[in-house]
């Protein structure tokens, strides 16, 4: 495709620009967001009394729905539980009090917890995901953030499309070092381009979905969204209550009755992982069973059942769902990574943090552009540059870890503080490393910092060894995997971080001295 | 460049609405068929509408064109639904 050099030009500018705003949060929502993938596993690695937990039955989980809804009202109106699994190995119950507040409920506790169970580090990196870490505005925030992301690619794209056949295999080393960095940031770009396109109109739709259904309810849904929503993202149809208690069918038929409707409609696999319950102990309740089944681009299909009879209402499942319940579970498995095999989680691990590595080092090509060739005293705006992306990006990488080493920590001295003194310890230390930036040069805070991410990465699997007496090595022998593979991620990490360390060492005393990476010499 | 990005921001939102609009009621079968995808495709097409105004050389004609486009989708919207020719 041709284009004008003005075009291009333009483009380009876009393209620095709105990468530099949104690049630092996109950096912090990549590198979150590649933990997260491993949220089930990140809170047995906190506490792992679950791993030894036999798995909850359906009696278990007709306990819990049964205190529930004896004891809340609210509920009865409208109740959503997990079925046990092996995903949620206990189930948990939630609904929406009289004030719209959501509350949980799990194995003893039915009075009504404003938190879920376990919530602690998974939750943190999940926030840090999602909104920064910021309350309320966070989350639209990281929604502007994703819209500007797309523009990001969007131009970027245009600008790179010229040559983009010829040069997508090159990388070129060698002395001209901007080149280097510039075929690496072009390489993961275009080569993981769709896995981003679909986060940022993804995270921009979870993330401001309210605010655009209130703009275009109006300006071309005839103000009669809201009304039509439940139909197009449910699959239970609406019954008013008939005011006449009868005695409910059990979690264990309905449970049954599930499997053995999505088998009739020839879903081979379906395996029930979440209920909404509606007009709980009314004639007319509903209950609509969600269930992975299996080999689909959005597997979330449901099953709604008169939650009495078991009588079959409606089902929305894979291969069979209309246009609106496919679209929503495949953007749902999409950006969520809840699709295809064991896999899937590990190639999202990577491309997470191949994303945070394209914003690095986005960054890092603005201030090598501007880099003052012949001279050794750099601009000011490039080395706040330099410090302000040190400062968050590692800083960021230190903070991770440093929540995973203090909750560990407190779980095992000081278990009631654990949760507060993770979130303490965590955006202290991510704020101390920004501190540490701004007052260093940036060559040198560059590398200590990241020899500190190296340790405070390192020190994972020891203080989780040392607090719980699970080391790798135990975990390993008693078939723990998934606290295995948290605390040998956490060291293949750490390594990664001390190369990091040991290159940009090298780099500031043997490169080239005319840079803010260079250390200054006497 | 702040013209054509406020041009983006503002009258992309417009063409975006329009296009996700026409995306609703268009297709064959009821509107509220299709809710999800045109929610979903509203999100791209705004980023792309957003894209196209720095294509233009100056604010003024980003928000001509994009003002334009955004009018005549919304226009089209009226007339198809006015005369009913789409549910």
């Amino acid at each position: 495709m041709k284009f004008s050099s003005l075009t291009l030009r333009t483009f380009t500018t876009v393209h620095t620009w709105v990468g530099l705003v949104a690049g630092f949060a996109l950096f912090v929502a990549f590198y979150a967001g590649a933990i997260t993938v491993f949220h089930h596993d990140l809170p047995l690695w906190q506490s792992p009394q679950g791993m030894d937990q036999p798995a909850q039955t359906l009696d278990d989980a007709q306990r819990l729905l049964d205190g529930v809804l004896a004891k809340h009202p609210d509920a009865r109106k409208h109740v959503g539980m997990t079925f046990p699994g092996a995903e949620t190995p206990q189930s948990i119950a939630y609904w929406q009090d009289a004030k719209g507040t959501w509350l949980f409920a799990w194995a003893d506790h039915v009075d009504g917890s404003p938190t879920p169970p376990q919530a602690g580090l998974a939750e943190l990196v999940n926030e840090l995901h999602y909104t920064l870490g910021l309350p309320v505005a966070g989350i639209y925030l990281m929604g502007v953030v994703s819209l500007l992301y797309g523009l990001a690619l969007l131009s970027g794209l245009v600008i790179h499309l010229p040559k983009l056949v010829g040069d997508l295999f090159a990388l070129r080393p060698g002395r001209n070092l901007k080149q280097m960095w510039q075929d690496a940031h072009n390489v993961i770009g275009v080569l993981s381009l769709p896995f981003h396109l679909l986060f940022a109109v993804t995270g921009a739709l979870l993330c401001l979905m309210f605010l655009q259904m209130a703009a275009l309810n109006p300006l071309i849904y005839d103000g009669k969204l809201l009304a039509a929503i439940p139909g197009a993202t449910d699959t239970a149809p609406i019954r008013a209550p008939a005011n006449q208690p009868v005695r409910a069918g059990s979690l264990a038929m309905l449970h049954a009755r599930s499997i053995a409707v999505a088998n009739e409609l020839g879903q081979k696999h379906f395996e029930p992982a979440y209920l909404k319950l509606a007009n709980a102990g009314d004639a007319n309740a509903t209950i609509e069973i969600t269930g992975d089944g299996g080999v689909s681009l959005g597997p979330l299909g449901a099953v709604a059942l008169d939650a009495n009879t078991g009588e079959v209402l409606h089902t929305q499942l894979p291969g069979q769902r209309d246009a609106n319940h496919a679209t929503l579970a495949a953007a749902y498995a999409l950006h969520f990574g809840e699709f295809g095999n064991g896999w899937v989680p590990w190639l999202y691990f990577a491309l997470g943090l191949g994303g945070a590595f394209l914003f690095y080092s986005g960054n890092l090509l603005w201030i090598e552009s501007r880099r003052k060739r012949r001279q050794v005293v750099q601009g000011r705006a490039q080395i706040n540059m330099a410090r302000a992306t040190v400062g968050v990006c590692i800083g960021l990488c230190v903070a991770v870890s440093a929540a995973f080493v203090s909750v560990q920590l407190l779980e095992h001295l000081a278990p009631a503080h654990a949760d507060a003194g993770m979130r303490w310890t965590c955006f202290l230390v991510w704020g101390g490393c920004a501190l540490w930036a701004a007052l260093r040069a940036p060559s040198k805070a560059a590398v200590e910092l990241l020899w500190a991410a190296a340790a405070v990465t390192a020190l994972i699997p020891v203080v989780h060894g040392a607090m719980s007496g699970l080391w790798l090595w135990t975990s390993a022998a008693r078939g723990y995997w998934p606290l295995f593979w948290v605390d040998g991620v956490a060291l293949a990490m750490a390594l990664g971080f001390a190369a990091m360390a040991r290159a940009t060492q090298r780099r500031a005393v043997n490169g080239d001295p005319n840079s803010v990476w260079a250390h200054t010499r006497a | 460049m702040w013209a054509r990005a406020l041009a983006g921001l503002l009258a992309g939102f417009f063409v975006a609405a329009a296009a996700a609009g026409l995306i609703t009621w268009v297709p064959p079968g009821p509107w509220q068929a299709v809710i999800v995808p045109s929610m979903v495709a509203f999100i791209p097409l705004w980023m792309l509408a957003a894209l196209w105004a720095f294509a233009f050389r100056t604010g003024l004609r980003a928000w001509l064109w994009l003002g334009a486009t955004a009018a005549s989708g919304f226009g089209l919207l009226w007339l198809l639904r006015h005369f009913d020719w789409v549910q």
